[in-house]
């Protein structure tokens, strides 16, 4: 793919955005009470794209509902009918804007554990026809670290149209995907003009460095998993998540965490088949029929938590599973940092 | 994603009452031509729906070299397990999901002696195991079943077991932890036994225990001890799952997917895992 650079100004973004939800299903950070969350949206006066990263919930729950429903059954004389629910609505052709770096990042992440073995094809659906739009932050809020991890902020491939607020007071509008190009071709032209990588690589250097300088937290992601990987029996582990409450809003509030149970509702001889949200914070969460729970103390289900992010998902997929987005620290209702918790432990 | 959660139906042809609190269910597929493609090994998995109750893991109690039906064994021990007990009975329809994943090794244990030590409801997995080599009796050495129960009354297969004491061919050994007035046999624990009665060959003999995680625990560390080696040992895990896909996260053990890389493992295998199970 050759590469498409378009510059513009504010008028020009905010044109291109309207020309964006006038001919797409179109989702962008909707403000309700102080916080922003990702709803369908007609007009530029009913979000913001460029969000403050700190009040902006995830991209999650347009590709992995909060709670779907799977199937219906009735129970008659003649036996039981099972049958699949309806139409999915977010396999539709859709377009996101204003979402971060690090939630295009979760998804990219979150790709490898939906595509081994059993293919997730209702999230490879919503995946495929979606075009994500994604603003690189100007500058980091108190809990973010993704620069710390295993990943290129900089270079990041994870969105379709990469738009940054360059440091010359232009905007830059570059395609990453052909989902994204092809974008662009039909709606930029008319509000911005190409221009070359020789000339926008500087402005986008500059911005990036800027922003990069700009992070309160650090640190080294190689050493950190590294002593991870060898320390399961420490007991820093019951020091790190002695306040938890277990109340699971940090599973549910992050970009990648992705377990779910599996649970049935009935009414007389008709039933709904329910997949939502779970976590391993839940004490239940691994408990068996018969009392038998390998992880029976909240300090193993922070041990479990932490490691998947940090060393298990890492071995298994090659990815980190944090993506250093902050917002599980943000919504935790005690204050614990995943950051804090992953380097504590490691020391 | 979605459609893989949804069940196929099958009938309860048969239902047998093993001991007081263990059902087995016999289950046929609803859908005429659906049992013939529906092709397991022993060791593999069952999602089973009480449709409105909820689903549960089982591992298929019996093996495919018996055409026509499986057998889920289940004992009452949670919420659905107990609405099952009460409410399943010849007739009833349930949601199946499956199978799921891996199987004891074929092909490692052709040729070999075997040695299955089962504890309680643990037998059910193994019996899989033991109908499948029965059935081919002649690519396999010594047989030998060592099964423990609490009592007599908690053993399952009773008649089964039976068959397998009058099969000449078969040693098999039975045990109860206590005394009791009409009991002739061993009495002891399933590693007592091991040590003291079975006495096993160790040489070219694979052994493939399941049971309680308390009696897999010390069941392993008296293998260890007669002298077998790791890679020989073969147990298969209970852990809590849902999807049985590798997706849901609920039986994760470090970064193995128990429903996917397991639930066989070699004792090898299971010490390269995180002690979490």
């Amino acid at each position: 793919m050759s590469v498409e650079i378009f510059v513009t100004d504010k008028a020009g973004l905010q044109k291109f955005y309207e020309a964006i939800m006038a001919n797409h299903e179109t989702y962008a950070p909707v403000e309700t009470f102080g916080k922003f969350d990702f709803k369908r949206v007609a007009r530029l006066t009913e979000c913001d794209p460029e969000s403050p990263v700190a009040k902006t919930r995830s991209i999650k729950p347009l590709f992995f509902p909060r709670t779907s429903r799977v199937m219906k059954y009735i129970a008659t004389s003649a036996g039981t009918d099972v049958s699949e629910t309806d139409e999915d609505p977010l396999a539709v052709k859709r377009v996101i804007l204003g979402a971060k770096h690090c939630d295009a990042r979760a998804l990219q992440v979150l790709d490898k554990v939906y595509n081994w073995d059993y293919i997730d094809t209702d999230y490879q659906k919503r995946r495929e026809n979606t075009v994500i739009i994604s603003t690189r932050c100007d500058k980091a809020d108190t809990h973010c670290f993704c620069t710390s991890l295993d990943y290129d902020v900089e270079n990041l491939d994870a969105m379709d149209v990469l738009i940054v607020n360059g440091a010359d007071g232009k905007i830059y509008i570059r395609a990453k995907t052909e989902k994204g190009a092809g974008l662009l071709n039909s709606e930029v032209t008319r509000h911005a003009s190409p221009v070359t990588e020789e000339s926008a690589t500087p402005e986008l250097k500059k911005q990036y460095d800027a922003f990069a300088a700009s992070f309160r937290l650090r640190m080294d992601y190689a050493e950190v998993n590294a002593k991870l990987s060898k320390i399961f029996d420490t007991p820093e582990f019951e020091n790190v998540s002695g306040n938890c409450v277990s109340c699971n809003t940090c599973a549910f509030v992050c970009p990648t965490c992705h377990c779910f149970k599996i649970s049935d509702e009935k009414v007389k001889d008709a039933g709904v088949r329910y997949k939502s949200y779970d976590s391993c914070n839940n004490g239940y969460f691994t408990l068996m029929a018969g009392g038998h729970n390998p992880r029976p103390a909240k300090y193993r289900r922070w041990r479990q938590r932490a490691m998947h992010k940090f060393v298990y998902y890492k071995e298994r997929f090659g990815e980190n599973l944090c993506v250093g987005c902050g917002k599980c620290t943000i919504s935790c209702p005690v204050n614990i940092s995943i950051f804090e918790v992953v380097n504590q432990v490691a020391q | 994603m979605e459609q893989l959660l949804v069940p196929m139906i099958c009938k309860v042809d048969k239902v047998i009452q093993e001991t007081p609190d263990i059902r087995t269910y016999r289950l046929k597929f609803r859908e005429e031509g659906m049992m013939d493609q529906f092709t397991y090994f022993p060791g593999q998995f069952v999602e089973f729906s009480l449709l409105g109750s909820g689903e549960c893991t089982f591992c298929i109690a019996s093996s495919a070299t018996r055409k026509g039906f499986f057998d889920c064994s289940i004992k009452k021990a949670g919420v659905v397990t107990a609405d099952i007990h009460t409410s399943l009975e010849e007739g009833d329809e349930v949601g199946i999901r499956g199978p799921f994943g891996n199987w004891f090794p074929l092909d490692d244990i052709k040729g070999k002696n075997l040695l299955f030590v089962g504890g309680g409801i643990g037998l059910a997995p193994l019996r899989s195991l033991i109908q499948y080599c029965t059935d081919n009796r002649n690519d396999y050495k010594d047989f030998t079943i060592l099964y423990g129960a609490r009592t007599s009354a908690d053993m399952c297969y009773k008649d089964e077991i039976k068959e397998w004491q009058d099969n000449k061919t078969l040693k098999v050994v039975l045990t109860i932890d206590k005394p009791e007035e009409t009991w002739t046999t061993n009495v002891g624990v399933v590693p007592k036994i091991l040590e003291e009665v079975v006495k096993p060959v160790i040489e070219n003999t694979m052994v493939i225990t399941c049971g309680p995680p308390i009696m897999i625990k010390y069941t392993i560390q008296s293998l260890v001890k007669l002298g077998f080696a790791d890679k020989d040992i073969i147990t298969t895990l209970e852990m809590k799952m849902q999807c049985g896909l590798g997706k849901c996260g609920r039986c994760n053990i470090g970064s193995t997917y128990v429903c996917k890389d397991g639930p066989v493992f070699t004792n090898e295998q299971l010490k390269n895992l995180p002690d979490e199970f």
